[in-house]
């Protein structure tokens, strides 16, 4: 079974991994890429509290936390990707046993602590839950670490192999494969790669204290599907042979069998991985698993006081989101995608999985991470910084890609009609207004049908008496849509004489009628 | 000079030659420029190529023979803001028919280059033909000297470009604020490395720097559908003209956008 389980587990990372790579133009997968992350048995729960219903849309994860009520954790055990990393990564830096840990046990509690916290602050609608969220972790590290690590590293390879003369035309063929199918075309900047890789290291080094320690103490996904795993139909049977030799409760990958009493399993932490059946002592062959209609229930280890605790924690932290970091001048340079929902319900749903900014570094890469730099609440959101990269005109894949929908599938019609922002030009600084001569890039590169950068033609007379005839771009505001080709192509160094702002951005609620789009369609 | 002169006077040279000389003649005179108009782009070309003697006027056995179309936009071929991708395949065609070697295309692209080249359509009909269609890749841009440039006396060009045996421009006639139409110089940009903006102000100069030591074999102009408005990047039909023309020749023809840009100062 363990085996099977492992088969499994393997399986589904790979899944994941694909459609992660799937995630790029062109996206004309018949399966939608977005499915992994609405396999998160967090989503529907939060989104019941922001909305008071529930979504088909979802239906993976309504299905994962119909069947925990009977299976138990085995999405924690069998699917999540986050987990399969960590029980590999145990692998390697040999994670502690239970013989060591055992004082970790009590913090146990703080997983249940942080989903109480995250609901509390969901009904003052703050969406701290995402910052937790599993798939969203393993989508965000995989988008902003893993991934670019690695196509730096296979590009710098496969290029070094190009100007070996004898290897050239056996590299190229793999290069331009590579590049067509798992590289972005250039590789991206990611602004706030320092909060990720902390996550990351973060949630690597606690797998010294003891195995699956993230899943064990902070997931909050764990702790839903924990307390809703009472009714499990089958139970884990200790025969009479047993020499309780204690291999399975020291080898447990969740320590849910008590250190005094092997014969007992915690329901509300194991998470189905058989591992304990393979651990049995083939002499003793003791430990069996047999079905069983009638539940016991296992209390999880959260007491009144803690709960308590969790609460007023969320209350002080609903504190420090009412602390402004914003000023005008950053905050109006946070752009959102084109189909972002009105800025506060795009807040409570987005889950900061940053699937958007992955499929928009193989397009016109303007999609980055946020940062703490408007709000806490800000950090892993969507925002577009133009200086980087641009809306491409014919792209919307960043709506299509949304597994929420906090970004709405916008067709390109009308996509190509919302305004994210509005250019300016900083005349001290554009090149035919500080030096009288042409340049005319911003307008040469603008998508919109009728240009929305125009210019005058005014004579310039220099210091040496002589005029000539120079172009003076200025931008028409009803054509704009703030697609930012003119912030990233402006030839100025450093700082652009021409910026989007989020001045004139149009937000829909909804998805404006006729334009619905089927996940995986596009144009 | 305007551009109306400018067609008008290219016009009548080709005419002229193709009216002197009976095809026997052509190979001991060859045309300077010639200029065919009212077909469709296939016709064109080879019209176009007879009054040459035909392709093998340019491309001999054996060469590798770098193309250098306007694939510069994500749009498709009726907005007229890339090169014809039905007279790129019939130039693949006819220098695999001649012997040539191998065909490459590519364009450093202003939007992202898998769109670039898939809206357009020429990767897909140029493969077709058996060219190879590659993105290009930042690590293949050298140092190129300009010992003789005004402004610049180095920029990075694409090294499959400096190597080919053969070069063929094929920009197309499109309307661009800044010299009012862009025509084979503009189009080798598309092999240009380094901060392209740059070369934007002060541009015929530095454009000139440039393109006088990287000089194609053959320009073929396509005017089959030409952009009157909204250049270079268009994407409104309205902007789009039926033409129907081919201008070809083996010096760059184009150098007529100098003159368009002093007109304009």
């Amino acid at each position: 079974m363990a085996r099977f389980r492992r088969i499994v587990q393997i399986l589904f990372l790979f899944f994941f991994i694909f459609l992660f790579l799937r995630a790029r133009y062109p996206y004309e997968v018949n399966l939608s890429s977005d499915v992994f992350l609405r396999f998160s048995p967090l989503i529907p729960v939060f989104y019941l509290i922001d909305n008071l219903s529930l979504s088909l849309m979802f239906w993976p994860a309504l299905l994962i936390l119909f069947l925990t009520i009977f299976l138990g954790r085995f999405f924690c055990g069998w699917i999540c990707p986050l987990g399969t990393t960590l029980d590999i990564w145990d692998r390697i830096i040999k994670a502690p046993s239970n013989r060591t840990n055992g004082k970790w046990l009590k913090m146990r509690w703080v997983k249940f602590g942080i989903l109480t916290s995250a609901i509390f602050l969901a009904i003052f609608s703050y969406n701290v839950w995402g910052f937790f969220d599993p798939l969203a972790i393993f989508t965000r590290i995989t988008t902003v670490i893993i991934y670019p690590v690695s196509t730096f590293f296979s590009e710098k390879i496969l290029v070094l192999g190009a100007n070996l003369s004898f290897l050239e035309s056996a590299v190229y063929p793999v290069y331009d494969g590579f590049k067509s199918m798992i590289m972005p075309e250039s590789q991206s900047f990611y602004q706030s790669v320092f909060w990720t890789l902390l996550l990351l290291v973060g949630i690597l080094t606690l797998e010294k204290l003891s195995r699956r320690f993230w899943c064990r103490n902070v997931c909050p996904a764990g702790a839903l599907l924990g307390i809703l795993s009472q009714f499990r139909l089958y139970e884990r049977v200790v025969g009479d042979p047993c020499p309780v030799c204690n291999r399975c409760q020291t080898d447990c990958k969740m320590n849910a069998i008590p250190a005094g009493n092997v014969k007992e399993t915690n329901k509300v932490e194991c998470i189905e991985c058989f591992n304990c059946g393979e651990k049995c002592p083939p002499e003793a062959k003791s430990i069996t698993f047999r079905l069983r209609l009638n539940p016991y229930h296992t209390q999880p280890d959260f007491l009144r006081r803690q709960f308590l605790a969790s609460g007023a924690a969320g209350l002080v932290t609903l504190g420090f989101f009412s602390v402004g970091l914003s000023h005008k001048t950053s905050s109006d340079r946070f752009l959102r995608p084109p189909g972002s929902l009105p800025e506060n319900e795009f807040l409570d749903r987005c889950i900061r999985c940053l699937e958007c900014v992955r499929i928009c570094s193989s397009n016109g890469r303007c999609l980055q991470p946020g940062d703490f730099g408007v709000s806490l609440l800000n950090l892993w959101t969507p925002v577009a910084i133009m200086r980087e990269g641009y809306c491409e005109y014919n792209c919307n894949l960043c709506g299509l890609i949304c597994p929420t929908d906090a970004i709405l599938p916008l067709t390109l019609e009308v996509k190509q009609k919302t305004p994210i922002g509005l250019a300016y030009f900083d005349k001290n600084i554009c090149i035919p207004y500080e030096r009288n001569e042409d340049c005319l890039v911003c307008e040469e590169h603008c998508p919109t049908p009728d240009k929305a950068i125009k210019f005058d033609v005014k004579e310039a007379v220099f210091s040496d008496g002589s005029r000539k005839k120079v172009k003076y771009p200025y931008v028409v505001r009803e054509l704009c849509i703030g697609c930012g080709i003119c912030e990233e192509k402006c030839p100025l160094p450093g700082a652009p004489a021409i910026y989007v702002t989020r001045t004139n951005e149009k937000r829909w609620e909804t998805l404006p009628a006729g334009a619905q789009l089927k996940a995986g369609a596009q144009s | 000079m305007d551009r109306r002169k400018f067609l008008k006077y290219t016009a009548a040279v080709g005419a002229g030659t193709i009216i002197w000389g009976n095809p026997l003649q052509l190979r001991a005179a060859t045309p300077d420029v010639v200029w065919v108009s009212g077909g469709e782009p296939a016709d064109l070309l080879s019209a176009a190529l007879r009054s040459f003697g035909g392709i093998n006027a340019f491309i001999s056995r054996g060469d590798v023979v770098v193309i250098k179309p306007n694939i510069g936009w994500d749009r498709a071929p009726q907005f007229a803001a890339n090169t014809n991708p039905t007279l790129v395949a019939e130039i693949v065609k006819a220098c695999y028919e001649t012997g040539a070697k191998k065909v490459k295309i590519f364009d450093r692209t202003c939007n992202n280059p898998q769109r670039c080249y898939k809206n357009s359509t020429i990767q897909e009909t140029a493969e077709k033909y058996g060219a190879e269609v590659e993105h290009v890749r930042d690590f293949k841009f050298k140092k190129f000297s300009l010992p003789e440039g005004k402004l610049l006396k180095e920029w990075p060009i694409y090294q499959d470009y400096l190597e080919a045996d053969k070069v063929i421009n094929m920009p197309i006639a499109k309307h661009h604020s800044m010299s009012r139409v862009t025509l084979g110089m503009k189009n080798l940009m598309g092999v240009m490395g380094g901060n392209r903006g740059e070369i934007h102000n002060r541009f015929s100069t530095k454009i000139n720097d440039i393109c006088s030591r990287i000089l194609p074999g053959l320009t073929i102009i396509d005017g089959y559908r030409i952009l009157i408005r909204n250049g270079p990047s268009g994407g409104n039909l309205n902007d789009v003209k039926l033409t129907k023309t081919l201008v070809m020749s083996p010096c760059m023809v184009s150098s007529g956008i100098g003159t368009f840009q002093s007109q304009n100062k």
